[in-house]
């Protein structure tokens, strides 16, 4: 009765998610095979090829297209990335773990902590460039102001996916573990940790891949050189080439396999248990 | 330390949580080598007890003292008392015989490979658990979870381990068993068991003395007989869940109450006036009947049978709840009418009186 009316309403709903998901990156994949170096970025593709990737990577005779300028924006954005996703899950992991116990102003720290997601990206950028340069008096750099800017934005984000974690972390087992007289670091170090260890992944991903393709805060923050969307930015100002659509290809598949790689160590830590599970079934 | 002193000893604790107090200055302590239950509803403080022993809590006021040491402010895990919770709490991510080896290899005691081995192998096959060694908590029944959790703290060698409800998240048919289990395992060992429970006839079949916990005090301490037939006070009988109590007025060697004037010989002190007589020793008669004693009308309302006995639930006329406890072994039960009035009666000899009168 109902489903008659639910089920295709629902059914265009997934369609129309899954179309805005996934439609823009088919396009530009579609795209990025235009052929080279006279096709442009829009359709129809005058003949499939593979010159814009060869373009991207140098491969191609010289023309009047320049190579795309984004080789040391890549590995500044990635060690960006990386940084901040150690910085902010460590300090995401400790200030959950901190919340645990009552403690003067929680609330109040709270609200400060996630005030770092929601302040306006642009202004958070801007304030962190005039602190930097009229207050402080120290040059701007993607390793240190930006680096901040990251932190302070993608550190709430840690911290919430943790306080969840924890939330639901049974306390007897830690007490369990102080019974039977290890002391509070080591029982950190031996069951909290690996019992957090899904939690601690997910804040992770959560940290690198908001850092990786941050562009407000970046842009005012990170001062001469360019982190990866500021250069890709950079290029539309001139004028748009497929080999931004390649490039944009070739960073899905990275981002592709960087969640594989979340997800194999998740069921890794998941499955040790179940795998000894179906062991004991065959025996 | 001889053998006469108490493993472990409270003095004057006192344990507030805003304006509610857990524990209300108790004092309590075991004898080495014993097994204690603590009966206590839920509320009394019991958890909040073993805590503080355990060294989770730290008391508001008063000292605890271990094996004749003071350890009130020591950190838990230097205490060396063992817990085993209700929930068992073994460690999900390691084997059964990981989580029995857990406080060897990480502990400050240094203890070598084989010898672990050896120390966690006795420990398994006390509990009966040889065999699962390599599986996962998860692979296993509540029942041996409740043996891992015992064997991973027993290999440890405690001198006292704090049982806090450790039968509770059982079904009733194992609980049976690990109740004679935990006894015979703790006979094996130089070991005082402080067991913490809410159902009194787990406190009362478990523990060589039984406590009784309520409302932050210990209001009664004895060998489970004497807790059972001869409660201090109106509470205890309550807790015991095996007396009808009744409200009245004692005055001049009579108690006044819903059963009509009976004089008494024996008043213990307490709060407030209370009758208490036995569910066992409760009878009921056909009205008109001669009865032995007080007579207290009462309306038939159910039955529940319990194997070797039979419970009958009466209402009196201001509607309270009135249990009698026939004993199979007794012959057949009488046949009652539901909704009809048949009057309760006892001896008065075998009634409890409690009274403000014996105060003074």
């Amino acid at each position: 009765m109902e489903s008659k009316v639910l089920k295709p309403v629902l059914a265009v709903y997934v369609a129309a998610f899954i179309l805005f998901l996934y439609g823009p990156f088919f396009v530009l994949a579609i795209l990025s095979f235009q052929q080279g170096p006279e096709g442009g970025p829009q359709f129809p593709i005058i003949e499939w090829s593979t010159y814009w990737y060869r373009h991207l990577f140098g491969f191609t005779p010289p023309s009047r297209i320049a190579p795309l300028p984004v080789g040391e924006a890549l590995v500044r954005s990635l060690t960006l990335a990386f940084m901040t996703m150690v910085t902010a899950t460590v300090l995401g992991v400790m200030a959950a773990q901190a919340f645990r116990r009552r403690f003067k102003g929680k609330g109040l720290v709270f609200y400060l902590i996630v005030l770092g997601m929601m302040v306006p990206g642009v202004l958070t950028g801007l304030g962190t460039s005039l602190l930097a340069n009229n207050v402080i008096g120290i040059e701007r750099h993607w390793w240190s102001t930006a680096f901040v800017a990251h932190v302070v934005y993608t550190f709430p984000f840690a911290f919430l996916v943790m306080l969840a974690i924890l939330n639901r972390f049974d306390n007897s087992v830690e007490e369990a573990s102080w019974a039977l007289g290890v002391s509070p670091v080591r029982t950190f170090r031996k069951v909290t940790f690996p019992l957090i260890f899904p939690g601690v992944l997910s804040a992770m991903l959560f940290a690198f891949t908001l850092s990786f393709d941050e562009f407000p805060r970046t842009l005012f923050a990170s001062g001469r050189d360019q982190t990866l969307p500021l250069a890709i930015y950079g290029t539309f100002s001139v004028e748009i080439h497929p080999n931004i659509f390649a490039f944009g290809v070739m960073t899905t598949l990275f981002s592709f396999a960087l969640l594989s790689v979340y997800g194999i160590l998740m069921a890794l830590s998941v499955r040790r248990a179940k795998k000894t599970a179906m062991q004991e079934d065959i025996v | 330390m001889n053998q006469s002193e108490p493993v472990f000893r409270l003095e004057n604790v006192t344990r507030r949580y805003g304006d509610l107090t857990a524990l209300d200055s108790i004092n309590f302590e075991a004898p080495r080598n014993e097994y204690l239950s603590l009966l206590g509803p839920s509320g009394s403080g019991k958890t909040c007890l073993l805590r503080i022993i355990a060294g989770f809590e730290k008391p508001d006021e008063g000292k605890v003292y271990f094996q004749g040491k003071d350890i009130t402010s020591l950190p838990a895990h230097e205490r060396g008392i063992g817990f085993v919770f209700q929930n068992f709490a073994l460690f999900p991510h390691l084997s059964v015989f990981e989580n029995i080896a857990f406080g060897f290899r990480n502990g400050t005691m240094n203890v070598d490979a084989s010898e672990i081995d050896k120390r966690v192998g006795e420990a398994v096959e006390m509990v009966g658990l040889a065999g699962l060694e390599d599986r996962n908590p998860e692979q296993i029944s509540g029942g041996q979870k409740q043996r891992v959790a015992l064997a991973r703290t027993l290999v440890m060698q405690p001198k006292l381990v704090l049982l806090d409800e450790p039968l509770g998240a059982l079904d009733a048919n194992l609980r049976g068993r690990m109740q004679t289990e935990l006894r015979m395992i703790r006979e094996q060992l130089d070991v005082t068991f402080l067991h913490v429970t809410g159902s009194e006839t787990e406190a009362l079949a478990m523990g060589d003395t039984v406590s009784v916990l309520d409302s932050g005090k210990i209001i009664q301490t004895g060998a489970p007989d004497e807790i059972y037939n001869d409660p201090s006070s109106s509470d205890v009988a309550l807790f015991l869940n095996r007396f009808n109590l009744f409200e009245g007025k004692l005055e001049k060697g009579s108690f006044a109450g819903p059963f009509g004037e009976v004089a008494v010989k024996k008043v213990q002190p307490n709060d407030r006036d209370m009758y208490a007589i036995r569910y066992d020793r409760t009878k009921a008669y056909k009205k008109g009947q001669t009865v032995p004693g007080p007579a207290l009308p009462a309306k038939f309302l159910a039955s529940e049978y319990l194997g070797s006995s039979i419970i009958f639930l009466f209402e009196t006329v201001d509607r309270k709840q009135v249990e009698i406890d026939h004993h199979l072994s007794f012959g057949d039960p009488d046949e009652y009418k539901v909704g009809e009035e048949y009057v309760l009666s006892w001896d008065p000899a075998q009634a409890l009186v409690f009274g403000k009168e014996a105060t003074q």
